[in-house]
Order: structure tokens, then sequence, then C-alpha cells
């Protein structure tokens, strides 16, 4: 019984083994207010939409307070902005502690292990993570849980690289920002961030054509195609633009840093996942434009995330598995046995 | 002669020899020429086998040349070294003084002059020139010398790293971090029910946790990845229970077993028998 929980800007995504299965719970990480009324509380109720009522005021949650701030054509407040707790939203705490308490439920055994991703520190932004890193973990030990915190770099590669023994690239290209890690037999030899995400690719593309930036998004998670075609005014070609500045703005900044650490001579594998991810084309794309860049690290192999969207909740929650394993072995002073890893196909379902 | 050195900054010093590259070129010309000169008047000397009954001419030239050319040589030398400004004034003099030597004698020698007391003052300019160009130069080599050792000395004191800005300021960063990291992990956040007190949630809240995926994953990574942290653990007795294990294996070894006692037990039982028997047998 272990979870791994993954607080991004635009999902909170929770992971925990049942049976054979793992079971990932996504939550959008948004909230819109409404007037409250009696009418409007029996149809959400109706309706099974998330909310909760305040002071005279309703505040939907999650994947519903997209729905209907889209509907409405209004814009759905976000408690998180570039990573981390946004400081211009005062009810930012509170609300994702309630999206995080929903998602996460509660513990199954007494203090039940739990790792939550953080980002690491941007390196082209004054922000610093340290606060959010600290309030998200006492939101979880609040909880009752046994709670760890780990980068997300280093979730997509305990998730995705564990063929090259955990030596490598990971990179999770999110909404707020790109975290990128480099480790080495599990250990990060570096890690940081890029204030850059998906957020980013919306605000410029609405900027550009005009669209709301709900609308932008909407589109851009329907399916859209990152390609040199593309339909004329729609916002596939400001898409394929912007994500193009992103991924050169994100390799730039990993040769830069790469430059600043003596990393073993070896050839690192890279992984990249992340909801942005996702677009049709965007990882051939990343792939030509790292083997273009001709990085100071040798790069053995470039792999995209079986599942980019929820690969970081699957590496926290790998990580909460190792934990507890460590834990229930030093309680019960077992000899550990060898246990013979066996490789077979992973079948993933959409 | 150097006071003027004493005020200089050591950090502007480049040694004795920097003046650079055109006055270095002439100096050794002028050294190279005084050189020539001097194997060609010695040469000369050897040839005409120059003596006091010599031609004047052979006498001249042969003067001429070595003069010429041990001054050329110390003015070559001189040129070549880094001079302060007292240091030029007496390079020019000397050079001066022997060169009027040098013409002095080659007017008088070939005007039939060449008398006391003018041989005296001619050779008295002579030396004086020489002995100015040596002393300058021989100054100039000791000054360069304390200085560089003195340099060698202080900066052999100064062992300690020079840092450039860049490593400063991460220095700087990765203090302030871990101090900021340090604070952080001793506050106690307080995120209680105060907040959310007036706050009703709605029927959904506890019946749905989102959008649900489910995936087949046995996820074996976990497994992988506790070999690739800790590679070499294996079991944790400690020391208490090898003690234990020894002295319950001293023990097996010292004692027979239950079994192996009740047998010999039971043999000494039929002894003890027999022998009454015996006994009691012989004694009838």
């Amino acid at each position: 019984m272990a979870k791994g929980l993954d607080i991004g800007t635009m999902n909170i995504i929770c992971a925990e083994k049942e049976g054979d299965d793992i079971v990932f719970m996504r939550q959008r990480n948004a909230f819109m207010k409404l007037d409250s009324s009696d009418l409007t509380k029996n149809m959400l109720d109706t309706s099974k939409v998330l909310y909760i009522e305040e002071d005279g005021e309703i505040s939907l949650l999650g994947e519903d307070a997209f729905k209907f701030a889209t509907i409405f054509e209004k814009d759905a407040r976000r408690p998180m902005s570039q990573g981390i707790i946004s400081p211009k939203e005062k009810e930012a705490i509170p609300i994702m502690k309630l999206i995080v308490e929903n998602v996460l439920g509660q513990p199954r055994s007494s203090h039940e292990v739990l790792y939550i991703s953080t980002p690491a520190n941007p390196i082209d932004s004054d922000m610093d993570v340290l606060y959010h890193k600290k309030t998200m973990e006492a939101l979880a030990k609040s909880m009752k849980y046994d709670t760890h915190v780990i980068d997300e770099g280093l979730a997509v590669i305990y998730s995705e690289l564990s063929d090259w023994n955990f030596t490598g690239l990971g990179i999770s290209v999110g909404a707020g920002l790109t975290n990128v890690t480099l480790a080495y037999l599990a250990t990060p030899l570096m890690s940081f961030s890029i204030a850059r995400g998906g957020d980013w690719i919306d605000e410029q593309v609405s900027k550009s054509t005009g669209l709301p930036k709900e609308h932008v998004t909407t589109t851009k998670e329907a399916g859209s195609k990152l390609g040199k075609e593309v339909k004329f005014g729609s916002a596939d070609g400001a898409l394929t633009i912007y994500y193009d500045a992103l991924m050169t703005y994100v390799i730039q900044n990993l040769n830069r840093k790469l430059a600043e650490i003596a990393p073993p001579k070896v050839a690192f594998p890279v992984a990249v996942a992340g909801g942005s991810a996702l677009p049709e084309g965007f990882f051939e794309h990343f792939k030509k434009k790292l083997i273009e860049t001709k990085l100071r690290v040798e790069i053995s192999k470039i792999i995209r995330a079986k599942d980019p969207l929820n690969s970081v909740a699957r590496g926290c929650l790998i990580a909460a598995k190792t934990q507890e394993e460590k834990k229930y072995s030093k309680i019960n002073i077992i000899p550990k046995k060898e246990v013979p890893v066996k490789k077979h196909k992973k079948k993933w379902r959409k | 002669m150097h006071k003027e050195w004493e005020n200089e900054d050591i950090s502007e010093s480049k040694g004795i020899l920097y003046r650079g590259e055109l006055i270095y070129y002439l100096g050794a010309l002028i050294f190279g020429s005084g050189i020539a000169l001097l194997f060609i008047g010695t040469a000369f000397v050897m040839i005409f086998t120059v003596h006091s009954r010599s031609d004047p001419e052979e006498i001249m030239l042969t003067t001429i040349l070595v003069a010429s050319g041990v001054a050329l040589i110390l003015i070559g030398i001189n040129t070549m070294m880094r001079q302060t400004k007292y240091g030029k004034y007496i390079m020019i003099v000397s050079s001066l003084l022997s060169l009027i030597a040098v013409l002095s004698f080659v007017v008088s020698y070939y005007k039939n002059y060449w008398y006391y007391p003018l041989i005296s003052y001619v050779i008295a300019c002579y030396v004086i020139g020489f002995s100015m160009l040596l002393g300058n130069a021989f100054a100039n080599i000791t000054v360069w010398t304390i200085r560089g050792k003195s340099e060698v000395a202080t900066s052999g004191r100064d062992t300690g790293k020079i840092y450039t800005d860049e490593e400063i300021e991460r220095d700087i960063e990765e203090a302030t971090r871990k101090s900021m990291e340090l604070v952080a992990s001793e506050l106690q956040f307080e995120i209680g029910d105060s907040d959310l007190k007036n706050i009703k949630v709605g029927e959904a809240f506890y019946e749905s946790r989102g959008m649900v995926t489910r995936v087949k994953d046995d996820i074996d990574e976990s497994l992988i990845l506790e070999h690739a942290i800790s590679p070499g653990e294996t079991e944790k007795w400690g020391s208490i229970g090898l003690d234990k294990a020894s002295m319950q294996l001293s023990k097996a070894l010292e004692e027979p077993t239950t079994e192996k006692k009740r047998f010999v037990d039971f043999k000494e039982r039929i002894g003890k028998r027999w022998r009454k028997i015996t006994s009691f047998l012989r004694s009838k």
C-alpha cells in the first residue's frame, strides 16, 4: 500500500496499486465561483459536479470548473501558477487542500507512504520553489500520510528508465514548468526547471490568434497535431510555432546547464513525458531537435513515455513502493531475497 | 640610483627583459654588432700580430674595433634590460663617454697627438663609460633578482585559491539554499480545519475521485529501484543476534543431546545392576 501524487499546475494525479492494476485518479487543478442558490446546488448534486459552498458562494472544483468556465466563457481560476502555489490566489491553499483530499482519499493504512512530486528551481526566473514544496508536504502530512518529496524529472526517470538502471535524462513538459533531471543509477546529478510550459504556449497562441486561452487549451488537448501542414486560421499553426520555440528554449538551457557539471562519461538515454508532450508530432519534433543540438553528454536513445500524462504519478508510486519495502524490511528484519526481475511487455490501456 | 623602484607596483613588473619588441631587437642588434666587432678586432690582432712596434694604422684599427666592440656589447645588454629613468640617463651618458673616448683616440692617434696627459684622459673617459655601463647592467640584474625573489616569497605565502565571481556567487547561493531548507524543515505548519469550518462540500465530493483510469501494470520497477539504491544490503542482525547464535552453538557442541544422555544413563543403570547381581552371586 503506497501512493504517488503528481501535483501539477493543470492536473493533480494520484496513482495507487490495486491488485494487478495501477489506478490513476486525475482532477483538474482549477476552480470557479458561482452565486449560491438552492436550485444551483440541487442541479450540481444531481449532475454529480464537484463543488463546495462557503459564505453563500459556490466554488466548482476540478474538471467541472474547467468545463463550466468554457461554457460560460469565464476564466477558471488556478490555485497554481508556473508550477507553484499562485501568490495571486488568496484561496489557493484551501482549494488545493480540498482537491488533493478528493484525489488522494484517506490513507488505507496508518502512515501510508506517499511520494509527491515537486518542481526544481527554475534557472530562467528568480522564483523559489521551497515554500511550495514545504506547503505541499505539510498538506499531505496533515492527512496522516508518511510524505516524501521527489523531483518531477526524477519521477520520470523512475517510471521510464528502469531498463537503463535509472540512468539518464528525465524531461517532464508540464503546464507551468518544464522539469529536467539528469540521474546516474537513480542518484540525481542535476535538477532544474524552466519557467515555460503548456500555459506559456497557450498564452502566446491566444495573444497571436485572439482566441481565448481556455479555447486554445481545449483545442490543444482535444488532439492537435504539430506539423508543417496546418489549416489556415486555426490555432494549429501558432501551436506548432510556439511548441518549436519552447523545445529550442528547453534544449538550449539544458546544454547551458550541462556545462556546469562534470557528468560521468556514459551515454544517457532521454525520457520525455508530461501533459504538454501529448500533442501528435511533439515527440518526433523534439527528438529531431535534440539530435541536431549536440549536447555536452552523449545521448544513447530518446524515448517517449508510454503514458506521458501519468508518467510522473507512476514514478512517484514506484518511489513510494520502494520506500515502503525498505520501511517494512527494517521493521521485520527479514533477509531480503533476490527477487528475479522478469521483464515482460507492459500493456497500456488508453 | 634605483630608489624609484621601491615605489613601483610589483604587480606591474613583468620581468627584467620586458621592454617591448622593437627595443629588444635593437638591443640585440647592438649586442650582436659589438660581438662581431670584438671578434673582428681580435682576429686582426692575431693576423697583424700587433705589438708596440706595429704600424700605427694596424694598431689604430684593431684598437677601434676592440674598444667599440666591447662598448657596443655593454650598450646592447643595457638596451635589452628594463631601465628606470635614471638608468636610462646613465646608459646614455656612459655610451657617450665610451664613444667620445674612442673618437678621441681615433683623432689624436691619427694626428699624432697620442701623448700624455691626453692618453690618460681618453683612457679614463673610456674606463668610466665602460664601468658605468657594466655597473648599470649589474645593478639592474641584482635589483630584478631581489624583486623576483620577494614576489615568489609573497606569492608563496598566499596559498589560498583564487575564486571567480561565478564560483563565489554559486557558493553563496548554495549556502543560502541550505540555510533556507534548514529553516523550512523546522517549520510546523498548522493546516487545521479552522479555514474550512464554514465549508460545505457537495454530494459528489466523497463519491468520485476525479477521472479514473485503470491500467494493467505490475510495476516491477520498484524492485529494480530497490536494488539500484541499496545493492549491498541483505540482512541486518547485529552483534546481539550473532552472540546469541554462537552461544547456542557452543552449548550444542558441549552438552550431549537429551537422547544420548538418556541412553548413557540407561547403560549406567544396567551396568550397576549387573554388577550388583554378579557380586551377589559371587557372595553366594
